[in-house]
C-alpha cells in the first residue's frame, strides 16, 4: 500500500514542521506598538487537503478529526484545531465536486494538485479551505466578538501567511516535469 | 451525521479544557510529545546561551543586593527585645506560615499568541513538582503548574483569560492583574481606587493572597486610565518577566499550601451549615 505509506509521511512531515517549527516562530507583519496581532500561520491542514480524490467522507472526517487532535496535544488547545479541521474535512468534498469536471470517485487514487487541477481551481480550493479552518481556529480560540477588527486582521494575515507557505511547500514537493501517463 | 458527532466531541473537549479544573490528558506534558518538544529546545538552546548568561548575572546582581539588605536589616533586630524572646531555633513560635523550596526547570514550550498561553517545563513530579505550584523567572511572576506528568508539567501562564493574579502597589493598595489577549507585554492591573496616586514606572507585586509568593514582582507602570463610570483607575503594566525568550524558570513549593487549603476549605464548611 504505497498510497498510504506516502499519506502517512506526509502527515507526519507536515505535523512536524507545523509543530516543532512554525508554532515557534511568532509571526508580526508590521512592527507596530499599537497591535498589530501576533499570529502563528498553520500549514498541516495541508495534509487534508491532499488527500486522495476518492477518499471517502466518513475517513475524511476520522482523518481530520485525528490530525487535529495531534496538533491540539502539542499546542495545549484541546478540540481547537480538531473542531477546524473536521469542519473543513467535511467541506473538502463539495468545493472539489464544484471545482472539477468528473466525479469524485472517478479519479482513483489521484491526490488533488497542480497537475490535474491547474493552478487556479488548486488555489481556489486550499485558499477557501485554509480561511475557513482559520476563522474557525481563530473564532473559537479568541471567543469574543469586542474587537471584531483585531479578528479579522488576526485571520487575514495568518490566512495569508499560510496559503504562501502552502505554495512553498508545492514548489518544493511537487515533481517539476508533469509524467504523461 | 458523523460529521455533527466529530465536532460535538470537540465541542466537548473545548468546554472540558475550558474550565481551569478541566481534563488534563491532551496535554503537551504528556511523555511523547514532551521528549519531541525536549528534543526541538536542546537545539534551540545553544543560540540563547549568551542571552541566558546575562540574564543569570544580572539577576545574581539583584540578589546579592537584597541579600545585603537583608543582613543590614537583622544586624538592627539582633539586639531587640523580639529575638530574644522569638529565637530562631524554638520552632514553636517561629512564625512560619509558608515555606518555599525552589526547583530550577528549563522552558521546552512556550506560546505567547494564543488566549491561553501554556508553557511547558522539563521537570515533572519525579522532580517534585505538583499542580498549582507557582512559577517564576529570574525577574518576575511566570505561572501555575496546571498538570504534571513524570518527567514534564504544563504551566498556565499568566497570559491568560481564565484566572487573574492577585496585586498590590508598593504603598500596599490591592488590586487583580489580569491579561488581555494582544500584546504578551502588557498586562493590566485593574480596580484601583482613583485616589490612590500611582506614577508611571511604579512596581507592582504579588500579594499573600494568591498561589505566588509575597512580593514577587509582577511588572511597572506604564500607562494609566481612569474610567469615569466608576471612578477606577486602569494600570497598564509591562511585565516584568520577558516571555518572549524565557529559558529558565523557576518552580516554587509552598510547603504549607495544603495546610492553609485546609483551613480555608473548612471556613466555606462553616458557612455552609
Amino acid at each position: 500500500m504505497p498510497i498510504i505509506l506516502k499519506q502517512f509521511l506526509r502527515f507526519c512531515i507536515l505535523i512536524l514542521l507545523q509543530t516543532l517549527l512554525l508554532d515557534k516562530i511568532v509571526l508580526q507583519w508590521w512592527s507596530s506598538p499599537s497591535g498589530f496581532p501576533v499570529f502563528i500561520p498553520y500549514i498541516y491542514p495541508l495534509f487534508i487537503l491532499l488527500l486522495p480524490l476518492s477518499t471517502p467522507v466518513w475517513a475524511l472526517l476520522f482523518i481530520g478529526f485525528a490530525t487535529g487532535l495531534t496538533v491540539d496535544v502539542f499546542t495545549n488547545t484541546a478540540g481547537m484545531h480538531a473542531f477546524a479541521c473536521v469542519l473543513i474535512a467535511y467541506l473538502r468534498t463539495n468545493v472539489l465536486n464544484a471545482l472539477l469536471p468528473k466525479h469524485l470517485t472517478e479519479y482513483g487514487d489521484q491526490v488533488p494538485g497542480i497537475k490535474n487541477m491547474g493552478w487556479v481551481p488548486f488555489l481556489t480550493y486550499s485558499a477557501f479551505l485554509l480561511f475557513i479552518h482559520h476563522f474557525t481556529f481563530y473564532l473559537i480560540e479568541i471567543w469574543s466578538l469586542r474587537n471584531p477588527g483585531y479578528l479579522a486582521l488576526k485571520i487575514a494575515a495568518s490566512t495569508l501567511t499560510s496559503i504562501l507557505l502552502v505554495v512553498v511547500y508545492l514548489l518544493l514537493f511537487s515533481k517539476r516535469a508533469p509524467s504523461r501517463k | 451525521m458523523l460529521f455533527i458527532a466529530l465536532e460535538i466531541v470537540c465541542i466537548i473537549l473545548l468546554v472540558r479544557t475550558n474550565t481551569l479544573q478541566g481534563v488534563t490528558v491532551l496535554q503537551s506534558a504528556n511523555t511523547v510529545v514532551g521528549a519531541l518538544l525536549q528534543k526541538r529546545e536542546d537545539i534551540q538552546y545553544y543560540f540563547g546561551l549568551r542571552k541566558v548568561n546575562d540574564s543569570l548575572l544580572a539577576e545574581n546582581a539583584r540578589l546579592r543586593m537584597l541579600l545585603d539588605a537583608e543582613k543590614h536589616s537583622t544586624d538592627a533586630i539582633v539586639d531587640s527585645t523580639v529575638t530574644a524572646v522569638v529565637t530562631p531555633k524554638d520552632t514553636t513560635k517561629k512564625v512560619q506560615y509558608a515555606e518555599y523550596i525552589y526547583h530550577t526547570a528549563r522552558v521546552i514550550n512556550n506560546t505567547i499568541d494564543a488566549t491561553n498561553n501554556y508553557i511547558t517545563i522539563n521537570r515533572g513530579t519525579q522532580q517534585g513538582v505538583k499542580k498549582n505550584m507557582a512559577v517564576l523567572s529570574g525577574t518576575g511572576t511566570v505561572g501555575r503548574v496546571m498538570y504534571a506528568s513524570d518527567n514534564y508539567a504544563a504551566v498556565l501562564s499568566i497570559l491568560n483569560v481564565k484566572q487573574k493574579v492577585s496585586a498590590q502597589l508598593a504603598d500596599g493598595t490591592i488590586g487583580s492583574v489580569k491579561w488581555e489577549v494582544g500584546n504578551p507585554d502588557l498586562l493590566i492591573m485593574e480596580e484601583i481606587p482613583q485616589q490612590i496616586p500611582v506614577k508611571i514606572g511604579d512596581s507592582v507585586f504579588t500579594t499573600n493572597y494568591s498561589f505566588f509568593p509575597p512580593n514577587v514582582l509582577i511588572g511597572k507602570v506604564v500607562k494609566k486610565k481612569i474610567v469615569k463610570k466608576n471612578n477606577l483607575q486602569y494600570l497598564y503594566i509591562r511585565s516584568a518577566t520577558n516571555f518572549r525568550n524565557l529559558q529558565y524558570v523557576y518552580v516554587v513549593e509552598n510547603t504549607k499550601w495544603n495546610e492553609k487549603l485546609k483551613v480555608e476549605d473548612s471556613t466555606k464548611l462553616l458557612k455552609a451549615k
